[in-house]
């Protein structure tokens, strides 16, 4: 678990070098990254689905992002970018494609479905937590004028 | 429409466009371009910004019957967090201390130059994306160094096919294939045991975990033809990749093991 997480961080420092990402916001988009995947293993291993995983996985990520955007006083898509990535299930894809070629048709079905499922659960995931934030900024705006 | 004016449209046309060159969502792109006009005085100014271009339309105070319309197509795109983040900054900072325009063109022009990290270091980037995904995947030590070399002849091989300016589907679908090859070369050679986790952490540097995210967030800012066109994206890159792969298994299968 520790190797995994780890590696989940030193792979998302490679998005950020890829992706250019300021030198000054490596270490905490890593940890995105890094805190991502843990979410991600830690759900699985305990056997939730893959689909649930992810998706609690890519609101963990984009509440982080969020949270650093507002610490580091930069864009969140810095941060929620090279976080997203180690969850996007590039595994999953590359399963369908055996299965497809090993005219497992059956099997395609199952994991191309799963693959696609955790494709649209990240994106509910980031969809609901901005929503969510957007609501809460929303409210906490219109608080201090009430009270003036 | 004087030559102020169109100084300071050019100068919000030519920040969107970088910052939709470098992969901003287009919410960004409208909202940084408003900014810069507001910020010099220019009180009607409307910009609709979509993946593939921009529009900026400016109504001269003085002269109602003055409108004028600037339109740029975006052709190349890549990803430059570090740019994006710098456009933004340079656009806030633009609205609280005033500059003259001229000044403002000279630090966008100085911020369009190449910022980017050394060859180098994506390089290393690139070559460690593969690597600890394939580790994260389930690859051992000796996987860990073949995806290692796959990872950085593909991300080589991927930077050489882009200076073709060929368009995005054929470099991600030629760089999964070569990849691929390169994976089971170097299994058959005896470097690497598993091909799964390694053709895995190879393909994990060409997914599009950012056109993912960008188009949830244009449709969050209710951007409803950005998101579909980056969601398109995303389909279409997933769809390349697999078939760059795809068609090395299929050669290798029919010729017997011998590619």
């Amino acid at each position: 678990m520790l190797i995994q997480c780890i590696c989940a961080f030193l792979s998302t420092v490679g998005y950020c070098f890829i992706f250019n990402i300021p030198r000054r916001h490596l270490i905490p988009a890593s940890f995105v990254g890094a805190a991502g995947w843990a979410l991600y293993q830690y759900l699985t291993a305990q056997g939730e689905s893959k689909i649930a995983a992810c998706f609690a996985a890519a609101c963990l990520v984009t509440a982080l992002a969020e949270l650093f955007s507002r610490i580091c006083k930069d864009a969140a898509i810095l941060f929620s970018i090279p976080g997203i990535l180690p969850i996007v299930p590039g595994a999953g894809m590359y399963n369908t494609m055996r299965a497809f070629l090993a005219r497992d048709l059956e099997q395609t079905a199952a994991v191309g479905y799963e693959t696609i499922l955790m494709a649209a659960s990240i994106a509910v995931g980031l969809l609901v937590v901005s929503s969510l934030l957007r609501i809460v900024t929303a409210v906490a705006s219109l608080v201090p004028t009430r009270t003036e | 429409m004087n030559i102020r004016e169109k100084q300071i449209m050019l100068l919000a046309l030519r920040a969107g466009e970088l910052m939709l060159k470098n992969g901003a969502e287009t919410a960004r792109v409208e909202d940084t371009a408003t900014r810069i006009c507001h910020a010099f005085g220019i009180k009607e100014a409307e910009v609709f910004a979509m993946p593939t271009g921009i529009f900026i339309t400016v109504n001269s105070p003085e002269d109602h019957a003055q409108v004028q319309t600037y339109v740029k197509r975006i052709k190349s795109s890549r990803i430059d967090l570090e740019r994006i983040s710098k456009i933004n900054a340079f656009s806030r900072t633009l609205t609280k201390q005033p500059v003259s325009v001229e000044d403002a063109m000279q630090t966008l022009s100085h911020l369009s130059e190449d910022i980017q990290f050394a060859f180098v270091f994506r390089l290393l980037g690139a070559a460690m994306i593969a690597s600890f995904f394939t580790v994260m995947f389930g690859g051992g030590l000796s996987d860990f160094f073949c995806s290692l070399i796959v990872g950085t002849l593909t991300y080589v091989f991927h930077s050489l096919l882009a200076k073709l300016q060929l368009n995005w589907f054929i470099e991600d679908f030629l760089a999964c294939a070569v990849a691929t090859t390169l994976t089971l070369t170097l299994t058959a050679i005896g470097i690497g045991r598993d091909i799964d986790p390694i053709i895995i952490g190879s393909i994990m540097i060409f997914l599009p975990g950012v056109a993912i995210t960008n188009a949830v967030r244009d449709f969050l800012a209710g951007d409803t033809m950005a998101g579909l066109s980056r969601a398109a994206e995303a389909m279409l890159t997933a769809v390349s990749i697999a078939m760059g792969v795809i068609l090395v298994f299929q050669l290798y299968s029919v010729s017997g093991g011998v590619l």
